[in-house]
């Protein structure tokens, strides 16, 4: 049986999910359940107590203490919705920008195709770090810049992966059957390409969970990212080299919980992608 | 040993005006001790000394070797009229000279120039240059030269973000001989002289060719002791002896400049011997104080100068337009636990618009205390009141909130304004922080176009003039007053100082405006923050001052090497470390 | 074929159009200016006066479309112009800057592929084998690394803790620093840190595409006339995987133009990345645009190449069905 909810996935898995990935099915869980229990360490998150900074770990601060005297491990805590929230709906925005610009240009083809994939090319050879930078510049620090500034940067890849897809799949006898069964363009691409394309999307997002929360602790890391107080990981991260002989628990602990989710989420879509493709014949 | 030999010199700026009562009588230090006597009578001492440093009559100087110095950026001229920065001025010292120059108690002593008049209605200055002021081709620096070099400043083609504002009320200036020139301005001025402390450019090297593009702009013609040898750029810039150099010479052979914009980076270049001095900041004195490999090579110098941190409001915002509000803010800041907790002690709380040591500064006038109760029945006087029991401040419909800009860059300013933002929050006060990179955020606080930001004051000379600042004829956009303050008494006081000539007098009225800014509270003066420097102990003959150890003559020319004629020693662990 | 790379070559171009308006409007609309730049953080406040002036100077008082044309018309002839912080030309900051980008990015592309090449060719054989069970899950998690992160552990722990290898920079300034040995020493963090994030990504491809086919006929039908596995493998299979390595190597190179921006910040490296961060910083308008634009068209004509390969093998793309 697979661990994956039917609801979640349209087709129905032909493998089931290895373990690897059972593990880090378990990780995003588990992370999620802290996200939803993270209120408690909001008020600890944010108590600033300039005679306690820089406290190395110790049983009142298992993660130490920060350059302001707020605790480390509330911080790292109080830090988890704001990453993960980040990360899931700039995927998010990214597939279904990308889908639906690909989806189009693949199905109507024609003058429709060459302008959808010339603002797709656009994009790809964009500047990626110039426009986040231009972006944070022109939109108030907040995370919907930040959402946006990164699912603006990789929507292209979804693009041109769904456009490929639609390609492949206008042509195939049932989508051609609809087709003269008078179905509309609508119900076609919803109820006939969607489901085709929709597995390799998901595999997509779920990598795209990941990049997204890297990318989201690089912006903050180089200082464009969310406004303080309030810290993803990478925000917490940006203050780590001022100090890190001093205290290498800022640069270790938010580090360790960036690095975790990003590989629970990468090893999770990586057991998708295996478990929804067919299997490797042997 | 070490120790009653410099902490002779050492006068603790806290007590008295430094450069006024810098003991130079002290015992002289034992001269000529072996370098290894003399390092390991340092490894135990200290690592600090916080006050002002003279070491200059400390042992001989000896002549050779190479100093490396760092620099936090790599120049972007070395035309010293459009210099913008630090890094083209730490060069140009070496190279340029100036007409006048500060010493290190702030006083305006000839360079180039070795005199000048000021005519009776305090409008026409005339310099005379020195006689063997030479080029190091070998041409006399004349008065042309200096013309030259002023009327580029004001041309509108030239871009000179130091110079242009200083001569703003130039009227004309004319050579009146081969040596001697003389500048006329629109009025009077008591810190016009300090508008010629002032590098000289060549004429002859720029006739006939683009200003903005002359080949002198990136190898430029020395008149100091030291001349360009070579650039990389990015990378490193080296200088050799002016074989011309004419007053007083260094003591180094060569001086390396390595371009290191980041601080950890260039501390263990200190260490590992890449470098013979580099800046610290707060965590580096920190890591300094408990490095054996730092105790080992190196010391620490650490003094005040004029520079000052604090929160700019917009005066012009219905939220502090009221000064009893903006007093309140102030009184909510616990100034006393950023200087223990932030700055480690390495800082003091002000209480105007100066820097302790300026002599424009009044120590009799005390800062605004910390009383969150006073300062909260301030709010609530001012009508600001939580209404509606949102938590939050509100006054005729609109909420207590507002943002508070801070640079990206800054570690300092974040943690001031994080621990501001938290202090508000209990007093039901909402500030929103924004962090904006340095062109954005500068952009925007000098339009006036903000509410509240977090900012540093540096100051590279001593004038104290208020009156660009704060008086009410300089706001945006044509002045730097960004705040938008307005006071009419401190405006009539502010353009009194200005035509003072009397010393005493002047710095009497900045005492009398002093307290009317402390009342007015225009901003949220914070604190003055300790400068700190690591320096390997190979280097000698150190002078600090409120101006710096870089900014003031000889400053840096005067250091030499212990070492003396042994040249660069070599680092402990070649190509690692750093 | 001919006509296929004609149309391509035609369509390039208002990709391109579009990116250099884009990037010179967002460009010279962001908040900040030049004026408000110069200086940096230590710099001294500039008065109104001066930065009217400066602002003439640069040309930046003329209207946006007009500074638009002009720049147009001068890139035509291939003129960059000149910096507006050291007022040196572009090209020849630019020219610094490259083989420092190429030699740190060329070496981890090597790396890369040196390692990642022989285990993904070994994995996709023996799919599902001991090594790809416990390569796989490895490679996924050194991706998930953030590189900025390793970073700092690895200065940490090898250059302030160990002191084995240097903390920075290209090469150091002690008599004996310029030798060969002391700029490999430079190399070694910064080329780790940008090669083993993208291990995975390479492995997995390779290994993906002989795993799909290594049971061929034309793999079994090699195997059949006696050659051994390992040798059907690295002839055949491998072969094919190397049409989707050179697709993806297309859409990697213009990469290494552009630099890593922040291992360049990290190790203080002068390449192009960080000229092109420090150059938005300081609002360094021909530099920023001159590097947006080279990138752009290093992009396209190394995607243009990579088409032209597959299109070389795959008729529908060469007939214009896909592309």
């Amino acid at each position: 049986m697979s661990a994956i909810p039917a609801f979640i996935l349209p087709v129905r898995p032909r493998r089931s999910l290895p373990g690897t990935a059972r593990v880090a099915l378990g990780v995003v869980v588990f992370l999620w359940v802290v996200a939803a229990l993270s209120p408690l360490a909001s008020a600890r998150a944010a108590d600033i107590r300039l005679n306690e900074r820089l406290l190395a770990p110790s049983r009142a601060h298992p993660f130490g203490t920060d350059d302001l005297g707020r605790d480390l491990f509330a911080r790292v805590v109080a830090a988890t919705p704001i990453s993960l929230a980040i990360g899931t709906t700039a995927a998010a925005v990214s597939v279904v920008v990308g889908f639906a610009i690909g989806a189009a240009a693949g199905w109507f083809g024609g003058v429709t195709d060459l302008l959808l994939s010339r603002g797709v090319e656009v994009v790809l050879c964009f500047p990626v770090l110039f426009l986040l930078l231009a972006l944070a510049a022109f939109l108030p620090p907040s995370p919907a810049t930040v959402i946006l500034a990164i699912g603006l940067t990789t929507w292209p890849g979804d693009a041109r992966f769904a456009r490929a897809e639609i390609l492949k799949a206008r042509d195939l006898d049932y989508t051609r059957a609809a087709r003269a069964a008078g179905a509309t363009t609508r119900r076609i691409l919803l109820r006939h390409l969607l489901p085709v394309a929709a597995p390799p999307l998901l595999v997509s997002a779920a990598f795209g969970v990941g990049w997204a929360i890297l990318a989201e602790a690089a912006l903050s890391f180089l200082g464009v990212g969310l406004p303080p107080p309030m810290a993803s990981w990478g925000g917490i991260l940006a203050v780590a080299p001022a100090y890190i002989d001093e205290a290498w628990w800022i640069a270790l602990f938010p580090g360790v919980a960036l690095f975790v989710t990003v590989a629970a989420y990468n090893l999770l879509a990586e057991g998708l992608r295996a478990a929804t493709t067919e299997k490797v014949n042997r | 040993m070490r120790l009653a030999g410099s902490l002779a010199r050492v006068s603790l700026a806290a007590l008295c005006f430094a450069p006024a009562c810098r003991d130079r009588t002290g015992a002289a230090a034992p001269a000529g001790r072996t370098a290894r006597a003399a390092k390991s009578s340092r490894a135990p001492a200290s690592p600090s000394l916080l006050g002002y440093l003279d070491e200059s009559l400390l042992g001989t100087p000896r002549e050779g070797g190479t100093l490396r110095r760092r620099l936090l950026g790599d120049p972007a001229t070395l035309n010293a009229v459009m210099q913008s920065g630090a890094p083209e001025q730490e060069v140009l010292q070496y190279v340029s000279r100036n007409l006048l120059d500060f010493d290190s108690r702030m006083q305006l002593v000839p360079g180039l120039a070795e005199s000048y008049a000021v005519s009776a209605d305090g409008r026409s200055y005339t310099f005379t240059i020195r006689k063997d002021a030479v080029w190091e081709d070998g041409l006399p620096v004349t008065a042309a030269d200096a013309v030259f070099t002023i009327r580029s400043i004001v041309d509108p083609h030239v871009p000179s973000p130091v110079f242009k504002s200083v001569f703003d009320g130039l009227v004309s200036v004319e050579a009146s001989g081969e040596r001697s020139f003389t500048a006329r301005f629109r009025e009077p001025y008591a810190y016009r002289a300090m508008a010629f402390v002032l590098p000289v450019l060549p004429q002859r090297r720029f006739s006939g060719i683009d200003f903005l593009r002359a080949p002198d702009n990136r190898a430029p013609l020395a008149n100091g002791p030291y001349r360009l040898a070579s650039w990389r750029a990015q990378d490193e810039i080296v200088l050799e002896r002016n074989p011309k150099a004419w007053g007083p010479r260094g003591h180094f052979d060569r001086v390396v400049f390595k371009v290191l914009p980041e601080d950890s980076v260039s501390y263990r270049a200190l260490t590992g011997g890449g470098v013979d001095e580099t800046r610290l900041d707060t965590s580096g004195r920190q890591r300094a104080v408990s490095d054996p490999a730092f105790r080992s090579c190196c010391r620490m110098v650490e003094y005040y100068d004029l520079g000052w941190n604090y929160i700019a409001l917009n005066n012009r915002s219905p939220l502090f337009s009221d000064p009893a509000v903006r007093r309140a803010l102030t009184m909510l800041l616990d100034r006393a636990g950023i200087v223990r907790g932030l700055f480690r002690g390495s800082a003091r709380i002000i209480s105007g618009p100066w820097a302790p040591d300026s002599p424009a500064y009044d120590p009799s006038v005390p800062p605004l205390p910390y009383d969150p109760a006073a300062a909260a029945a301030l709010l609530d006087g001012a009508g600001w009141r939580d209404t509606n029991g949102d938590g939050t401040r509100d006054r005729a419909g609109r909420e207590f909130v507002f943002d508070l800009l801070v640079s990206s860059g800054t570690t300092t300013g974040r943690q001031i304004d994080e621990t501001f933002a938290a202090e508000l929050s209990r007093a039901g006060i909402h500030a929103r922080l924004r962090s904006l990179e340095w062109a954005s955020f500068t952009e925007r606080v000098d339009a006036g176009n903000f509410e509240a930001a977090s900012l540093a004051w540096s100051a590279s000379d001593p004038n104290p003039d208020p009156y660009p600042y704060w008086h009410s004829t300089q706001w945006p956009p044509q002045g730097l007053n960004s705040g938008f303050y307005r006071n009419a008494e401190a405006d009539r006081l502010m353009d009194a100082a200005r035509r003072e000539p009397n010393v005493d007098r002047r710095n009497a009225t900045y005492h009398r405006l002093h307290r009317i800014f402390r009342d007015d509270a225009p901003v949220v003066f914070v604190a003055t923050s300790s400068q700190k420097f690591g320096f390997r102990n190979r280097v000698r003959g150190l002078v600090s001052s409120p101006l710096g150890l870089f900014g003031v003559w000889p400053g840096p020319i005067g250091w030499w090497a212990e070492d003396g004629g042994g040249g660069a020693p070599p680092p402990k662990t070649p190509g690692r470390g750093h | 074929m001919t006509r296929y790379i004609v149309r391509r070559l035609l369509l390039a171009i208002p990709t391109l159009a579009g990116i250099v308006v884009l990037v010179f409007f967002l460009l010279h609309l962001a908040p900040g200016s030049p004026m408000s730049a110069a200086g940096g953080e230590s710099g001294r406040r500039m008065s109104q006066r001066a930065a009217d002036e400066m602002r003439k100077v640069y040309g930046l008082d003329r209207p946006l479309p007009e500074r638009f044309g002009k720049w147009v018309s001068r890139v035509a002839r291939l003129d960059f112009g000149e910096s507006f912080v050291d007022r040196r030309p572009v090209l020849d900051r630019i020219d610094e800057a490259l083989p420092y980008t190429l030699l740190l990015n060329g070496l981890a592309l090597l790396l890369t592929l040196a390692i990642a090449v022989p285990l993904g060719v070994v994995t996709g054989g023996r799919p599902d084998g001991p090594l790809d069970r416990v390569s796989g899950p490895l490679l996924f998690a050194l991706y998930s690394l953030p590189a900025f992160w390793a970073a700092l552990l690895l200065q940490t722990l090898f250059s302030v803790r160990l002191q084995w290898l240097p903390l920075y920079g290209v090469a150091s300034d002690s008599p004996d620093g310029s030798g060969l040995a002391d700029r490999v020493a430079h190399l070694v963090l910064p080329v780790v840190c940008l090669t083993y994030g993208s291990l995975a990504f390479y492995a997995r491809l390779i290994r993906a595409s002989v795993a799909e086919t290594r049971n061929a006929d034309y793999v079994l039908a090699a195997r059949a006339r006696g050659l051994s596995r390992r040798e059907a493998l690295w002839k055949h299979a491998f072969r094919n995987a190397l049409l989707p390595l050179v697709t993806l190597l297309g859409l990697v190179l213009p990469g290494l133009l552009s630099g890593s921006v922040i291992i360049e910040k990290i190790f203080a490296w002068p390449g192009l990345g960080r000229l092109y961060f420090d150059s938005i910083l300081s609002r360094d308008y021909p530099v920023v645009l001159a590097l947006s634009l080279l990138g752009a068209v290093a992009t396209l004509v190394l995607t243009l190449a990579a088409d032209i390969a597959g299109a070389a093998v795959d008729p529908r793309v060469r007939d214009g069905t896909i592309g």
